[in-house]
């Protein structure tokens, strides 16, 4: 099979779960008991505004005709209107996307740059203090439950010793470029930077933990293979065997990892935005949930839905890139 | 005229295991000439893997060399080393056992090189096999442009995380260069590969298995190497394609004169291969010669063991004659002050409780056996009594492998006698 065949069938299946996401969510809301009439307007009101809003609404039509209307209205990226504030739930999603964006790559970028060399130093010097640190280091980060670290970091870092500010986003990462970008002033920069940074190393701890240990026993089981001898036995310099060919080995399941932890970034960060008031995707859901918003709960579930598709194609294609054995198979 | 390329003084290989001390390799000696081919014949768990490798210095943890000396014969070496460790050379003789690591290591791909038992897993599988062939011939090509005599100086050129770096943004940086590239696809095509620049950029996973071990030794030849150490080079090969490796091997060697260090448990591949042969059991050689005096003229019983267990085509059909028993566990506290044979011997006798010296046999000047037999006849009335060793050593067997304990679990090889597959009679 080719690489584009592999991307087109890889595709077609990403697509049946999006629908797959997007039906289980319709069914959900048909069967959430309450009028959705009575989460926009006063239960009081008379019965004849009550029929018309929920004509308006399409809710007076059979669940078929319902469901249809849907797919057609996503097709052409629709997601109707928030019942708090009436305004369209697509513009409310994509508002929101480069707050949580810009968390779930700091977050990433943290881990990786950190949870790689430690995972490296860790696999090649084992049994060494190195090693010791590095494991133990990522046994307190996994067990480390977010919302608790990131109000010890707040409390420690913000409030305690004031180095850091307790949350928000003053400025738009995009905003701040393009300041730099075009007047080469760095402060907008440097303030996104600073605001970013606590919740950044909240969300990514967990992440970097996992990626060290991965690192780690995925270097081991690369050194005890006959390949990594006889690659010795070449006379290879030891660098070229440990990054050429170990990492790089080691780094294919750590890339499937990597991908499904990014998605889980975008619809987790939930949590650390909620703490750190970081006005992202996962700070609106959960308005919407505490207000049965449901457009805006089901739009922003189906943006976390595409986007976890999307991201495994591209690990997909990466892993195939890497591992060329995954295409055949 | 015949030259001496390695003397091997009682080198010792033991594995530090949690069951105890494992000698896989035991004050063993061995001499091999330029442009021979030596065969190292032997069961399962003999050690011969484990001499193979330290000869090419790949003994990892838990093993480690602890006893010996390697005298590899390369004049340009013995120069560069006398300067700073006069004690490690004897003329033209460098003792590898007392030269830097770094050059140790330096020695690897470029005068000795090696072919391995499976080459499926001794491929990475995620690189094309004309890159890992190119890698292999790039360490040549570097070596040779940096001479033995400065390497020692250069060192600090040596390949680095920087440089690995600095190679992932620029192509020109790469280890491998496009030269190295183009010689991979040259050495594909001499060892037989079909259409060598389209396979040059396939992965292992593509290549059968027969392909991929001719792969092998065209990546084993890329550093032009004074010795080749084939281990078990055809055990996981067919046996029409074994036919086919063989003669690759042969043709190669006489075309350039390498000397080859053939480790097998294969009698038929010995004879069909190598000039000389030891035979090797419990981490020692018991009898070596050449071909003609291990295969007509052997002394040791374990010798005849081996030779009774293939099937002979020509002759009357018999049952094939088993040797009775396992390989000892080679574990330190239960090798004891024997010869390590007597618990399977059939001739064993009261002289066979004290550890044997080698004596020398007739036939060939190289013929030389670890046995009293050599030096007087089996006496019946001597003979070690029925059971005696049940007592000695547990009958629950305890044995440990001391390729396990190097590799991990390896490919099952039957613990049984060995056998000639597909009758290549010699």
């Amino acid at each position: 099979m080719s690489f584009g065949k592999f991307l087109l069938k890889r595709s077609l299946q990403g697509l049946v779960v999006i629908w797959g996401v997007v039906t289980v969510l319709f069914g959900l809301r048909a069967i959430t008991p309450g009028d959705p009439v009575n989460l926009i307007v006063d239960p009081a009101v008379d019965q004849a505004t009550r029929d018309r809003i929920r004509e308006e609404l399409g809710l007076d039509q059979p669940i078929y005709v319902q469901y249809v209307d849907y797919l057609q209205d996503l097709l052409v990226g629709d997601l109707g209107y928030s019942y708090q504030s009436s305004r369209p739930v697509t513009t409310m999603v994509l508002e929101r996307v480069p707050a949580t964006l810009e968390l779930a790559v700091a977050a990433t970028v943290i881990a990786l740059v950190i949870a790689i060399p430690l995972g490296v130093i860790s696999g090649t010097r084992r049994n060494e203090p190195a090693d010791y640190g590095a494991t133990s280091f990522s046994l307190v980060g996994i067990s480390t439950p977010n919302f608790w670290l990131g109000i010890m970091l707040i409390l420690l870092l913000a409030v305690q010793i004031d180095i850091f500010p307790t949350g928000r986003r003053p400025v738009a990462f995009h905003d701040a470029l393009w300041t730099f970008l075009t007047t080469f002033y760095v402060g907008d920069l440097l303030t996104w930077l600073h605001h970013i940074i606590l919740p950044a190393v909240t969300l990514g701890t967990y992440f970097t933990a996992l990626i060290t240990r991965l690192t780690r026993s995925g270097m081991l089981d690369e050194y005890g293979k006959p390949y990594v001898t006889a690659t010795e036995a070449k006379g290879i310099p030891g660098v070229l065997i440990r990054y050429k060919h170990v990492l790089r080995n080691t780094m294919i399941p750590i890339i499937t990892v990597l991908g499904l932890q990014f998605g889980t970034l975008l619809g987790g960060a939930v949590v650390t935005e909620t703490v750190f008031s970081w006005p992202g995707l996962g700070l609106r859901l959960i308005d919407g949930i505490n207000n049965l918003d449901w457009p805006l709960i089901q739009g922003i579930i189906i943006f976390i839905g595409i986007s976890y598709v999307v991201i495994n194609i591209a690990v997909d294609a990466i892993y195939a890139k890497l591992n060329p054995r995954v295409i055949d198979e | 005229m015949t030259e001496e390329l390695l003397r091997i003084n009682g080198l010792s290989t033991r594995f530090f295991t949690e069951q105890g001390q494992v000698n896989a390799v035991d004050n063993f000696d061995l001499r091999i000439d330029r442009g021979d081919v030596f065969g190292i014949v032997g069961e399962s768990g003999s050690g011969k893997s484990v001499t193979a490798r330290s000869i090419v210095d790949l003994i990892e943890s838990p093993g480690e060399i602890t006893d010996g000396e390697i005298w590899y014969n390369e004049p340009d070496l013995a120069d560069a080393v006398r300067e700073d460790r006069p004690e490690a050379v004897d003329g033209t003789f460098v003792d590898l056992r007392r030269i830097s690591p770094e050059r140790r290591r330096s020695l690897r791909g470029t005068s000795f090189s090696m072919i391995f038992q499976d080459p499926e897993s001794s491929f990475n599988p995620s690189l094309t096999v004309g890159e890992q062939i190119a890698e292999a011939v790039e360490v040549q090509r570097r070596a040779s442009a940096n001479p033995r005599s400065t390497r020692a100086r250069t060192r600090s050129e040596e390949y680095s995380l920087g440089s690995f770096v600095l190679s992932s943004f620029l192509p020109s940086k790469r280890y491998v260069t496009e030269a190295s590239r183009e010689r991979a696809i040259e050495l594909l095509e001499l060892v037989g590969i079909p259409d060598p620049v389209e396979r040059a950029d396939e992965h292992p996973h593509e290549y059968s298995g027969g392909m991929l071990q001719r792969a092998m030794i065209a990546q084993a030849l890329a550093g032009e190497p004074d010795v080749l150490v084939a281990d078990e080079p055809t055990t996981a090969l067919d046996v029409t394609i074994q036919a086919q490796v063989l003669d690759l091997l042969d043709e190669l060697q006489s075309e350039t004169g390498m000397t080859i260090l053939l480790i097998t448990h294969n009698l038929g591949v010995i004879a069909r291969m190598c000039d000389r042969v030891g035979v090797m059991y419990a981490g020692e050689i018991v009898e070596r010669g050449t071909l003609e005096d291990v295969f007509d003229d052997h002394v040791h019983p374990y010798t005849e063991g081996l030779l009774g267990s293939i099937p002979d085509i020509e002759g009357e059909a018999g049952r094939l004659q088993p040797i009775d028993g396992n390989v000892p566990s080679l574990l330190d506290h239960e090798m004891g002050d024997r010869c390590h044979f007597a618990d399977r011997c059939p001739n064993a006798m009261e002289d066979c409780l004290e550890h044997p010296p080698e004596y020398d046999a007739e036939g060939s000047n190289d013929h030389a056996v670890r046995c009293v037999l050599a030096a007087q006849e089996y006496d019946e009335r001597r003979a070690i009594p029925d059971g005696y060793f049940d007592e000695t050593r547990p009958a629950g067997d305890k044995h440990v492998d001391p390729e396990d304990a190097d590799e991990g679990p390896t490919v099952d090889e039957p613990q049984r006698p060995l056998e000639e597959p597909g009758g290549e009679s010699p």
